[in-house]
């Protein structure tokens, strides 16, 4: 009886086995495709929750499978990581895969999209990719698949690449993540040069590898180990920022949603985008081991989590806010995963994970109950057409604002207070804290304003009237998310485990080995790495009070301002109001405008000297060897007379040449 | 495990089957004269080329030559030696013969001296497997006549075609006067040391204080390889016979004959003439190499490079290759250098597919009737995208790019100088030619590519034919120089075994 562990590469194999099929043969199948996805993704949830019962049991997989080039001082092989980490990851992703195939089921088939087996066989590409990033075994390997799935978002982004504005993002999702990429891959260089391994886990890992570096005191490429570590981390931290879209890298994912909303909601919502978390969460041992680097993770996210609130506050497109949204739930991901709160970051990421595809799905259904229109201004009074859609919105919604007991309120508490406990000690990370704390208010708002805009007061617009009816493939993935969104908080009840005493942590239990774990990838010794000092107010029971009443009571405000400006039956656009703040947060702080500055005015004509140099010198001397080449040929083409006495004697001289020098040299005459 | 005790002269099989199928060919020809049944004749050729094959790898993976294994076998009072490098090279030559023995069903067509040519090929295909287990002067000799004499005639077998016969007359007189060289320098070797047998000679280098012309002897086998293998300033014969010759007897030619040139000069001068104690009597021969590589690769590649016949250019590229091959006996030093040998046959083994193919790829152009030069080529990927893909493959592999074979062999020349140059750093000089040499083959294999892939087709040419065998041939050849991706492990594993069983 094979093992969870023997059939783990079908995890990644069944949707690869998905696409081909469909790729194939997609156009003659059932609904062009989609019950192949289905039945792989449905296939990979077991999969990945048979793995998920065998972690709980105390087991672990760390298996190198395949190795595809070997060096005499470094290997490169594919293998499989299977830790609690991983393995909850891989449910999440084969879960949230499986709910938008079927979901797609009733938003792409039965409004009758046309290309629907590419639709399908790419899905399949990108839960293929995405399951063999997250049980990667090596730096490398998550690599290829980190760049696949990008592929996969460029692809899927421009699905309906008749519309210049889809393909124009595609191409701005690929170009913007490819920038930050290109740090992530001299990182994994750097670290493959340096330690001469790029496994994640075990004795021969680079995180070791960097640990005994830095504890000998050694000098690497003339840096001290410790800055020679922070620098390779923060290289790999590009490749994080751009497929997190941190700022200042965020710019491509409000367009991605230009892309179908299934899309969205699979890859950037919950899966892809979170990537990048997850690997900072995947190597944090190494990242535990600079400081430095942790310290710009979390102003990073904290920076970004209040950024992208503030913008998402003025959006009238309903899957804008959800794209800002999503920015500054990332950016609260890496806050936790910056203070040293490895638990706080990842469970946010799982609940993130669930509570964000709710919405996105949540949105799809209102595109479909509104014939296709995104602007909220023409929405109104869906909250009685369709009672499914509203109330499980309503569960996403209070989730996001972080609303107790809904499961975002958990994991944004965490996150705060792991940010608290620290900036206590160390002063500078309240600013971070602050900038998390700020961006409660502005998520409470523009989270509220989403939903009442689009469920409450009166239809504005004919389609919101007469909604189009959403059938069981909608409701059904809705459902399962809105439980799991009000629910997904148990894992990690910390506040009321600290108040009562409880042992309900189970998240942090998990992660920290409790149960079973790869010996160096635990919550405890990543602490232990860091050696980061907390302190309270008080006690630790009062601070935690104190900042769970303080976030709360800031969730609460934004929304509560929400209700008042927009839960009115004619409500107007208060954002007006905002003078000329509005004009800056509605063109994004010109963050566009400012890199395309930057390509346009500063790269492209650096690009054009380069060129004329290239063009000139480089080429002038190629062409000059060339030249020469072709002359020299000219002139070796006539030693071939044709007469073949010429020949011979020819023959007969290049022998006596060689004759009188070796004969002269070696003396053979005397 | 064997469950039949071999006699110890089978291990010749592979060269026996040769020459029993060519004999078989007599036959043929004897029971019905001037035959032209294709498929039997062509059929027998190919069943006796494979079989050869067959046994001969065979015998590799069964460990025959193997000293560690079943061990070498000399046999004849050491006149015959059957180790891993004889077999190795025993193989190649099998299946260059077996590529254009399939080649030739097509080209043949309408031929008048069908039988007579298979039989030459096999004859000469014998002596070529002879010459890989040739262990004495006088039997490497007797093998190089055995496999030159056939190929005379096989240059000039089209009889009504003046190219022909005028290549067969030069390559014939520039092999004669190569061979006089060449027995001149083994009754000097024999007069200073002798012996005409390998180890016994070494045992004698020096011995008798005729270091002078031991000196001269040694020289002229050094031409007499250089002749076979046809490297500067003994290639004039190459291109002429490759143009004149029908296109599958200058693959023959190209690949067998130049791996079995290589196979007796790797033989003769690890085994007879050791470094250590030539260096003593003043004559150290890697330099010869070291010069004869460098001239042969700069002239073969830099004629090739503005030639506007296709046919013409394989042969100096063929040049090239020669030079490239010879870094294997330039690399060598007294106490190591084997990678480089094991790499020279590598380039050899891959050669033999990427060569013969190319080679072949022109015989079906010649089959058709399209023309001779690059201009007569264009666009014929419209008309036969297969061939024309293998083609690329051949050219890409020639000019070494990766992942094709070609690529990996001459990665394997290159980093295996770098290493044994620390004690020859005139073996940065040779480096650096096979770099500038490669970078400028690309140029006039790319413009083959281009002209078949990117031109527009010629006007007014007409419906080609796809010929079965050519067809399978080239397909083959292309299959194989991409296969051996996958299973350079082995051919690797092999080339390096037979290399450190020499040992210099």
């Amino acid at each position: 009886m094979a093992t969870a562990f023997e059939l783990a590469p079908a995890i990644a194999a069944l949707p690869l086995a998905a696409f081909v099929v469909v790729l194939l043969v997609g156009d003659s199948m059932p609904k062009k495709g989609a019950f192949a996805g289905i039945i792989a993704t449905a296939g990979s949830l077991v999969l990945s929750l048979w793995a998920l019962a065998t972690v709980a049991g105390g087991e672990v997989y760390n298996q190198e499978l395949y190795e595809w080039a070997a060096g005499e001082e470094i290997a490169f092989h594919f293998g499989i990581l299977i830790d609690p980490l991983s393995a909850l990851m891989l449910v999440i992703v084969s879960l949230v895969a499986l709910l938008v195939h079927v979901f797609s089921l009733g938003y792409m088939n039965e409004e009758g999209e046309t290309g629907l087996p590419r639709y399908y066989a790419e899905l399949g590409l990108f839960t293929f990719s995405m399951l063999a990033f997250v049980y990667a075994d090596n730096l490398l390997m998550a690599f290829m698949f980190f760049e696949l799935v990008g592929l996969c978002s460029y692809l899927l982004i421009g699905f309906w690449f008749r519309t210049p504005s889809a393909s124009s993002a595609a191409k701005k999702a690929f170009l913007v993540t490819r920038f930050g990429d290109y740090f992530f891959l001299i990182g994994v260089v750097g670290i493959a040069a340096t330690f001469g391994t790029l496994s994640f886990a075990g004795e021969s890992s680079f995180v070791v590898a960097a640990e005994e570096a830095i504890s000998g005191g050694e000098t690497l490429f003339g840096f001290g180990a410790e800055t020679w570590v922070t620098i390779l981390g923060l290289l790999v931290l590009g490749g994080v920022i751009g497929k997190s879209a941190q700022f200042p890298l965020h710019t491509w994912l409000p367009d991605a949603m230009e892309g179908p909303t299934t899309v969205s909601a699979l890859i950037h919502a919950a899966t892809m985008v979170a990537a990048g978390v997850y690997l900072v969460a995947r190597m944090y041992g190494f990242y535990a081991l600079s400081p430095t680097a942790l310290a710009i993770i979390a102003f990073v996210g904290g920076f970004t989590a209040l950024f992208a609130a503030s913008m998402g506050v003025v959006k009238d497109d309903i899957k804008q806010v959800l794209a800002y949204s999503t920015i500054s739930q990332y950016g609260y991901m890496m806050l936790g995963l910056g203070v040293g709160g490895y638990v706080a970051g990842v469970f946010h990421l799982m609940n993130h994970a669930f509570f964000k595809a709710l919405l996105f799905l949540g949105a799809g259904a209102v595109i479909i109950l509104m014939h296709h229109e995104q602007d909220m201004w023409k929405m109104g009074g869906l909250k009685d057409q369709a009672p499914v859609a509203y109330y499980t919105f309503l569960a996403g919604a209070l989730a996001l604002a972080g609303i107790v007991p809904f499961s975002g309120f958990w994991s944004k508490d965490e996150v705060l207070y792991d940010a608290l406990i620290l900036g206590l000690e160390e002063p500078i990370f309240l600013i971070a804290y602050a900038m998390g704390l700020i961006a409660v208010f502005f998520t409470g708002f523009y989270t509220f304003r989403m939903v009442f805009l689009t469920f409450h007061g009166e239809p504005r617009s004919e389609a919101a009237r007469d909604p189009h009816p959403i059938g069981a493939a909608v409701k059904l993935p809705l459902i399962v998310l809105g439980v799991l969104a009000v629910v997904a908080g148990i894992v990690n009840l910390a506040p009321i485990a600290k108040l009562t005493g409880a042992e309900i942590v189970f998240l942090e239990h998990w992660l920290d080995g409790e149960y079973g774990a790869v010996e160096g990838l635990t919550y405890h010794e990543y602490h232990e790495l860091m050696g980061h000092e907390t302190s309270y107010i008080g006690s630790e029971t009062l601070t935690m009070l104190l900042g769970a009443a303080l976030s709360l009571g800031l969730a609460f405000a934004g929304a509560g301002l929400a209700w008042t400006l927009y839960n009115v039956p004619e409500p107007k656009e208060h954002t007006r109001r905002l003078g000329r703040a509005r004009e800056v947060l509605g063109n994004n702080y010109y963050q566009d405008e400012y890199q395309v500055w930057l390509a346009r005015d500063l790269t492209l004509p650096f690009s054009r000297t380069a060129d004329r140099f290239d063009q000139s010198v480089i080429d002038g001397v190629v062409n000059g060897v060339s030249s020469v080449s072709l002359f020299g040929s000219g002139r070796m083409k006539r030693l071939q007379t044709g007469v073949v006495t010429n020949y011979a004697a020819l023959l007969v001289l290049g022998f006596l040449a060689l004759l009188v020098i070796f004969g002269i040299n070696g003396g053979w005459f005397v | 495990m064997a469950l039949v005790q071999l006699e110890s002269w089978m291990a010749l099989a592979p060269t026996l089957l040769l020459a029993l199928s060519a004999l078989a060919l007599f036959v043929i020809d004897s029971i019905d004269p001037d035959t032209t049944n294709r498929p039997l004749l062509a059929g027998t050729a190919t069943v006796g080329s494979l079989a050869s094959l067959a046994v001969a790898v065979w015998f590799i993976t069964t460990g025959v030559g193997d000293p560690a294994r079943r061990g070498e076998l000399a046999l004849f009072g050491d006149q015959l030696i059957v180790d891993q490098m004889a077999l190795f090279f025993m193989v190649i030559v099998a299946v260059v013969t077996a590529l254009i023995s399939i080649a030739s069903y097509d080209y043949l067509r309408g031929h008048v001296y069908q039988s007579e040519y298979y039989s030459l090929v096999l004859l000469a295909a014998t002596g070529m497997s002879t010459m890989a287990t040739a262990n004495s002067l006088v039997t490497v000799f007797i093998a190089l006549e055995l496999a030159s004499l056939p190929s005379y005639a096989l240059v000039s077998i089209l009889k009504d075609n003046r190219g022909s016969v005028e290549a067969g007359l030069k390559y014939f007189l520039i092999g004669a006067l190569s061979s006089a060289i060449f027995v001149y320098g083994i009754s000097l070797v024999y007069g200073a040391t002798g012996h005409l047998q390998l180890e016994a000679v070494a045992e004698n280098v020096g011995a008798e204080g005729f270091d002078g012309l031991l000196g001269v002897g040694v020289l002229m086998v050094i031409g007499g390889v250089a002749y076979k293998t046809a490297s500067v300033p003994f290639h004039f014969w190459a291109p002429e016979a490759y143009e004149g010759a029908p296109a599958p007897i200058a693959a023959f030619l190209s690949s067998a004959s130049k791996a079995a040139g290589f196979v007796i000069a790797f033989r003769i001068f690890t085994t007879a003439f050791p470094l250590e104690a030539m260096t003593e009597i003043g004559f150290d021969w890697t330099m010869a190499f070291v010069v004869l590589a460098i001239v042969t690769m700069t002239v073969g590649n830099f004629a090739a490079a503005t030639q506007e016949n296709v046919k013409r250019m394989l042969a100096y590229s063929s040049v090239g290759h020669a030079g490239y091959a010879l870094i294997g006996l330039a690399g060598l030093a007294v106490d190591g250098g084997q990678i480089v040998l094991a790499a020279a046959m590598m380039h050899l083994f891959v050669y033999g597919f990427m060569n013969t193919g190319a080679f072949l790829f022109v015989a079906m152009a010649e089959y058709w009737g399209v023309g001779r030069t690059f201009e007569d080529y264009n666009g014929l990927s419209s008309q036969a995208p297969v061939a024309c893909g293998a083609l690329a493959v051949f050219m890409f592999s020639l000019a070494g790019v990766p992942p094709f074979g070609g690529f990996f062999s001459k990665y394997f020349l290159f980093t295996g100088i770098l290493e044994t140059a620390s004690g020859n750093p005139w073996l940065l000089a040779v480096a650096a030619a096979l770099v500038i040499n490669s970078a400028l083959s690309l140029y006039y294999y790319a413009r083959l590519v281009k002209a078949v892939w990117f031109e527009d087709p010629v006007a007014g040419r007409g419906q080609l034919t796809q010929p079965t065998g050519l067809y399978v041939a080239v397909v083959l050849a292309g299959v194989m120089t991409v296969l051996v991706l996958p299973g350079f492990g082995p051919v690797a594993d092999a080339a390096y075994a037979a290399a450190s069983a020499l040992g210099p």
